[in-house]
């Protein structure tokens, strides 16, 4: 089979490329953690390593930057973040159209409700997931998976 | 010091029965500062600012209300994509590069030619006059008089001047984005 064979949904895929990802502290916009790397590579988790102070920020902001090469009729996101497999945010996000060949970046901030900050370093390290599942209509373009290591 | 936070909550003060989500939407010609106000409305540095191939957007949430910014990219090639992003705007947020005389006419009947949008209607207008700091800025009140603001009807529209790179003029026009915001 030649490429022409792939499905919209594949072809989405193969074009789609998260470029980066950065936490900041959303009060002074100091950036607290950044990567640069693919982080939508299928079934790998990966770790960020943040300062221990991030608990004691306000808000923090996770912005994501991606690429695609096909145009995506509409686009959405749903982010969550997990602590030990239980969610503790969510976020439901519709971008609707994405132009072919552009770069994106989406920036979240949710002013944290005082009780889910409770919680101290020890407790949360390494249970901490932030998921975010990227579709176009109903497929499942991809998902990257960071995991907290409070440092 | 600006945050996103800082503007949801102006904006839930200022309107008591706000709606649960409001969508500001950041145009204008390419390099007219456009991503640079997006980043100086969260205090993020913007010695990293390059051409927005696509677009920008900042979503911040407190206490079930949301507030989503989108910046979209300028460039010429594409430009077709901002009527995508029409939709459900409660505010337009026009940006132009003062020291840019020469597609003055171009960034004019780009605004006047999104305007007659369906989706844009009654949507007020801020336009920001912006790069005043540098030697040949035109003022804010000379843009209005070339673009023909006056001639706006059934719009509430305001002109500010306003520098992005220091962040001079961007709270005054936040603050009026927030009072007079669609709804």
């Amino acid at each position: 089979m030649g490429s022409d064979d792939l499905s919209t949904g594949d072809k989405i895929q193969k074009g789609f490329q998260i470029n980066y990802m950065i936490l900041r502290d959303a009060d002074t916009g100091k950036v607290i953690w950044q990567e640069n790397k693919d982080f939508s590579a299928p079934d790998l988790e990966h770790e960020a390593r943040v300062p221990v102070k991030i608990l004691d920020m306000r808000a923090v902001s996770r912005e994501i930057n991606f690429s695609t090469i096909e145009a995506m009729e509409n686009f959405r996101l749903d982010q969550k973040v997990l602590f030990k497999g239980r969610i503790m945010e969510e976020w439901f996000f519709e971008m609707g159209f994405v132009g072919a060949n552009t770069t994106n970046t989406w920036q979240s901030t949710i002013e944290a409700a005082p009780e889910s900050q409770m919680m101290p370093a020890k407790v949360l390290n390494g249970n901490v997931t932030i998921q975010t599942s990227f579709y176009d209509n109903e497929t499942l373009i991809t998902k990257s998976v960071v995991r907290l290591y409070y440092i | 010091m600006l945050s996103l936070v800082g503007l949801l909550s102006l904006l839930r003060k200022l309107r008591p029965n706000p709606e649960k989500e409001a969508r500001i939407l950041l145009l204008g010609l390419d390099n007219a500062g456009k991503t640079t106000i997006l980043k100086q409305l969260a205090s993020e540095d913007i010695e990293t600012v390059t051409p927005t191939a696509g677009f920008n957007i900042k979503s911040v949430a407190a206490d079930g209300f949301k507030l989503n910014v989108w910046d979209i990219g300028g460039q010429w090639k594409i430009r077709p994509y901002w009527k995508n992003y029409f939709a459900n705007t409660d505010v337009l947020i026009y940006v132009i590069d003062c020291t840019d005389r020469s597609r003055l006419k171009e960034t004019g009947s780009e605004l006047f030619e999104m305007l007659m949008d369906n989706r844009l209607k009654k949507v007020p207008l801020l336009v920001f006059a912006n790069k005043q700091d540098l030697p040949n800025a035109m003022t804010a009140s000379e843009v209005a008089e070339a673009l023909g603001l006056v001639q706006l009807e059934e719009r509430t529209w305001e002109i500010r001047a306003c520098t992005a790179v220091d962040g001079t003029g961007i709270k005054e026009g936040m603050d009026w984005v927030c009072k007079n915001m669609k709804k």
